[in-house]
């Protein structure tokens, strides 16, 4: 939406909130992957901190359930030396029925610098960078089924890591591609890195509609879908797909779209296989392709932490930089008013 | 009383009336349409308006709306929301049987309608409850509400999903030659929060197909088939629901239909940005299906335009989307919103005067008398080049939920008269 994206970016262009990939230029996902790239060395130094955000306090806002994401960003704000504070806004405030935009005008009294935030409503993220900064960076760490623009980044870092230049790239994305903001953001952020071989393979019951306006390929056959592919990015079934009639049984989806050793064989030889997590072994993945030479699956949680740390870093850089423009402009105001 | 009219462009579909005049309303009756500097007069003058390159018509119909009186009078009263309506040129209003309480029984009828005769803005013409408390299981007594001065019975949003109780319904209006008036949106398809599209698909909002339109207006049809019952269809929004409305009235069955002003003029792509304020139900739908219905009009496949005013308090707009509740205050911009239909040659005032006026009050079986020498004078005076803009200042609604909020407008209702009186000047 191009709305996001004039939200997301500060007056000289520079990243002040991460909302969604859409919208974003390719040097702006180049940038968050090159500094994601530097601080993944950082993981790997003895000491593992920067002190790029000291003095800073982020607050992380789940207001739905995450391990996995909520202690990558936790770590990733430690390891740039931040002030964390872990809200588990479910059960608290909202559940004693205070609005989405109370609780956030009472976070902000208290001078975060920084939210990251997870909601079940898709727009959430934008809704609050729109209703309750100036001068809060927001991050979104997952909104509805619109966004998880932090993941699909870490699953283009991987990519870049390992395969290179994203042009010449088939990347099949397998399964629930309906409830998934994971698949919408991979897709916006492949297509702005030049991929131009985008296939997105499931039922019809889990394929939203008109998905293919956003310039990739549909595929109910799974053998077709991922036959040449370079990537195979493999999304999380759940459970109550099929209490809702959108499959009939995990083993009959295993049997049609599951991926197996066999069925990985369709695809190039040197793909990588990968998976946003938790993964469902047995549902949407044999435990000898996940835990096999191709799987990436440990090597994106790694590098989540580094992706995290670069939005992070850039986004509180963007907010600084426009604090202190509005700072200047105000002061030069005060000036002309005194001449 | 006396009131001159100098020189408007009069329209009166009834009369295949297209001419410049001037008209004296005296006493409430239209005393004279022609030319006054020739056809002398005496007496005082109460109002005179040189109303030249304004368009004078019927006053117009109201076949959908929302006053949020009784018990929401934190989103619009009855008085305010009716002097809206007057602003927009309506002098009567078919509200909708989703107040609260209810509008299910004689006593909230009377109620609201003695609410509307105190404010003195629009006379009401109740849609009363098809069935108790709009919960889709006992009939409401509408042989006593038609009593009441109810011109038909909805459900309003809520689909009756139980088929034997709405074949009851159905049978029971029948028996009384009563109206019923179907929003067609099937209630488990239409759970989503905007039109399924690309756009929707984009910013992961659940989706409301356009089936779940088209599977209602087909089940409604072969009832009102079946019934013999006379069916109108409120806020049609998609190419196919024109499509079936049209094969109906070719099969000879006795429907008639409506579209919200809103979906004439907006599509999905509005919502871009998750901009709440075209939050409305049933859902903007694409290009497509906005020119299918403005086609509609044309043909007179849809007979009116309604306002599906339904006024808001900001915070019922103030969250994600999806927790946002639905519905756009349109009486402070029906009039320009029309005009830009005018202005993209997509429909003339023609058009628009028959879907707001002649079609509409023939639907509410209301009798506007229309632009005749000796009857009430029921009139809207338009300026169709009037610039302004809608702001706190200009807004007479209560609600918050104006989608061209600080807009430059173009076009504005001069003045509305009422059985005589007027109801509205500007």
């Amino acid at each position: 939406m191009s709305d996001s994206s004039n939200l997301q970016l500060t007056e000289h262009g520079e990243l002040r909130h991460f909302l969604t990939p859409e919208g974003l230029d390719r040097l702006m996902l180049e940038r968050i992957l090159d500094t994601a790239d530097s601080f993944v060395v950082v993981g790997n130094q003895e000491i593992k901190k920067v002190p790029l955000l000291r003095g800073r306090t982020v607050v992380n806002l789940f207001f739905e359930n995450s391990t996995r994401t909520r202690s990558t960003f936790e770590l990733a704000a430690k390891r740039l030396s931040a002030d964390v504070l872990t809200l588990d806004i479910k059960t608290s405030a909202t559940s004693k029925g205070e609005s989405l935009l109370d609780t956030l005008q009472n976070l902000r009294a208290m001078h975060s610098d920084m939210f990251v935030v997870r909601h079940s409503d898709s727009g959430a993220a934008h809704f609050i960078a729109e209703q309750v900064t100036p001068n809060v960076a927001i991050i979104n760490a997952g909104d509805g089924r619109h966004a998880h623009p932090t993941q699909a980044m870490l699953d283009m870092l991987t990519i870049r890591r390992h395969k290179g230049r994203f042009e010449p790239l088939s990347v099949a994305i397998v399964g629930d591609i309906s409830h998934s903001r994971v698949a919408r953001d991979q897709i916006h952020a492949l297509k702005t890195l030049g991929c131009k071989d985008i296939r997105l393979v499931g039922p019809n019951t889990l394929m939203p509609q008109g998905i293919e306006n956003m310039g990739v390929t549909t595929h109910s056959n799974m053998d077709s879908g991922i036959s040449g592919a370079d990537v195979i990015i493999m999304l999380r079934l759940q459970t109550e797909r099929m209490a809702s009639a959108f499959l009939p049984s995990a083993g009959e989806y295993f049997r049609l779209y599951g991926l197996t050793t066999a069925r990985l064989s369709q695809a190039k030889p040197d793909a990588i296989v990968m998976h946003p997590g938790p993964i469902n072994r047995g549902i949407e993945i044999e435990s000898a392709v996940a835990d096999g030479p191709q799987s990436m699956i440990l090597n994106q949680v790694g590098y989540g932490i580094a992706l995290r740390m670069a939005v992070m870093s850039m986004a509180m850089s963007g907010q600084m930089q426009q604090r202190q423009s509005q700072a200047s402009q105000s002061s030069s105001l005060i000036g002309e008013k005194k001449i | 009383m006396r009131v001159i009219i100098r020189g408007a462009r009069l329209l009166d579909p009834n009369q295949a009336l297209d001419c410049v005049a001037d008209v004296l309303v005296r006493n409430g009756v239209i005393e004279i349409i022609g030319n006054l500097t020739d056809t002398p007069f005496d007496g005082h003058v109460d109002t005179q308006v040189n109303a030249k390159g304004m368009i004078l018509s019927p006053s117009f119909v109201d076949l959908n709306t929302c006053l949020r009186d009784l018990n929401q009078i934190q989103k619009g009263t009855i008085a305010s929301e009716t002097l809206a309506a007057a602003s927009a040129g309506f002098t009567h209003l078919c509200p909708s049987p989703d107040t609260q309480p209810c509008s299910d029984s004689g006593s909230v009828i009377s109620l609201i309608k003695s609410k509307a005769e105190a404010a003195g803005f629009c006379d009401l013409l109740p849609v009363a409850a098809l069935t108790k408390d709009l919960k889709g299981a006992a009939l409401s007594n509408m042989e006593s509400l038609s009593r009441a001065g109810c011109i038909g019975f909805s459900n309003a949003g809520f689909d009756i999903s139980d088929n034997n109780v709405l074949l009851r319904c159905y049978e029971y209006a029948a028996t009384f030659g009563l109206k019923v008036l179907v929003q067609a949106q099937d209630e488990k398809l239409g759970s989503g929060h905007m039109h399924a599209g690309p756009t929707a698909t984009r910013m992961g909002l659940d989706g409301i197909p356009i089936i779940a339109e088209t599977l209602s207006i087909s089940r409604h049809l072969q009832l009102m088939q079946h019934t013999g019952v006379e069916g109108h269809f409120n806020q049609l929004t998609s190419a196919q629901g024109v499509a079936l409305i049209r094969q109906a009235k070719a099969q000879g069955i006795k429907v008639t239909a409506d579209v919200g002003i809103a979906h004439l003029c907006f599509t999905d792509s509005a919502i871009k940005g998750y901009r709440s304020q075209y939050h409305v139900q049933p859902p903007l739908r694409e290009e497509l299906d906005r020119e299918a219905l403005v086609a509609g009009i044309k043909d007179g496949t849809i007979d009116a335009i309604c306002s599906a005013h339904q006024p808001h308090e900001s915070a019922a707009k103030c969250a994600p989307f999806a927790a946002t509740e639905s519905g756009m205050a349109v009486y402070d911009m029906l009039v320009p919103l029309i005009q830009t239909l005018v202005d993209a040659g997509e429909l003339t005032w023609m058009h628009a005067i028959v879907a707001l006026s002649s079609n509409s009050a023939s639907i509410a079986k209301n009798e506007i008398t229309g632009l005749t020498v000796g009857k009430r004078a029921n009139l809207t005076l338009i300026d169709p080049n009037h610039s302004w803009t809608l702001d706190e200042a200009s807004q007479l609604s209560h609600g918050t939920n104006q989608a061209l909020a600080n807009q430059t407008l173009k076009a504005r209702v001069k003045l509305t008269l009422k059985q005589g009186q007027i109801s509205y000047a500007l």
